[in-house]
């Protein structure tokens, strides 16, 4: 019977592999993803919280925190992919890549 | 009985989940990408009903899989690239990348395995809106209403970032 450790497992295998990919990949877009991946890992984590964790799931706001908390991570990431992929846009507007070794004007 | 289908739902899942994310960050073709994360995004429902989080499920569909994914294929589709070009980074910092993210997963593994968690056994088998409702505009007031003036803020933003002039 998956327990709380088997969720949480999961959800670090998630994150470590969104972590790689953030790392390893040259197309901003598939970094973008990789971010996504890892977020879902975090709702992963925080939902397994709250259903093992909760002291009851009663009335008191506590017992909900966990859900909530993975509600607002959506909904901050949603901002974050619309402006992160707004960025990438103009970026290819200008110079017609999104490979981020590409992209390297302020580097010194 | 059903504890043999909540075993395996898990598997399945989290089968499914880790091949999704294994797909996103390796695939050579970026729908490939888009797809397997796609995959990701859907287990990750799957996994929330598992849960007792009916409402966090559904609304990862909603919002995650038809939203997000939605506007990630716009960006792909609006951002054509040549396709010879190197789609991972140089070998050294892909085995550095790996080398992070293994030793991350450790980490993370052995403070799990060696926590002294308390746990609640009994699922919760009742609909979970009505009390998210409730939490989400007494409890957590303020965060929701700042999460909306984010979203303000990021639509704002993109619009004026993507704009033609």
């Amino acid at each position: 019977m998956p327990g709380l450790a088997h969720f949480l497992i999961l959800g670090a295998a998630l994150f470590c592999l969104g972590t790689f990919g953030a790392l390893a990949r040259r197309n901003a877009v598939v970094v973008l993803m990789s971010i996504e991946l890892m977020l879902n890992g975090l709702n992963i984590t925080f939902v397994a919280f709250n259903r093992y964790l909760a002291p009851s799931f009663g009335p008191a706001a506590s017992a909900w925190a966990g859900q909530v908390f993975a509600l607002f991570i959506i909904a901050v990431a949603a901002a974050e992919a619309a402006l992160g992929l707004a960025i990438v846009i103009a970026v290819y507007r200008l110079r017609h890549t999104v490979q981020v070794d590409q992209i390297d004007l302020m580097r010194g | 009985m059903s504890e043999a289908i909540y075993t395996a739902a898990f598997y399945v899942f989290g089968l499914a989940a880790v091949v999704g994310a294994l797909g996103t960050v390796a695939a050579r073709r970026l729908i490939h990408n888009a797809l397997f994360l796609v995959l990701a995004l859907a287990s990750a429902a799957a996994l929330y009903v598992l849960l007792s989080a009916d409402f966090v499920a559904v609304v990862q569909i909603l919002v995650y899989t038809g939203a997000i994914m939605i506007l990630l294929l716009f960006a792909l589709m609006l951002t054509p690239q040549q396709v010879e070009l190197p789609a991972t980074a140089p070998a050294g910092q892909q085995l550095a990348a790996a080398l992070v993210a293994v030793v991350l997963f450790g980490l993370i593994v052995a403070a799990v395995l060696t926590g002294p968690w308390r746990q609640a056994v009994v699922p919760l088998n009742a609909p979970t809106s009505a009390p998210l409702g409730t939490a989400l505009l007494t409890t957590y007031v303020f965060p929701f209403e700042l999460v909306s003036l984010v979203l303000l803020v990021g639509l704002i933003g993109a619009l004026l970032l993507a704009r033609e002039s």
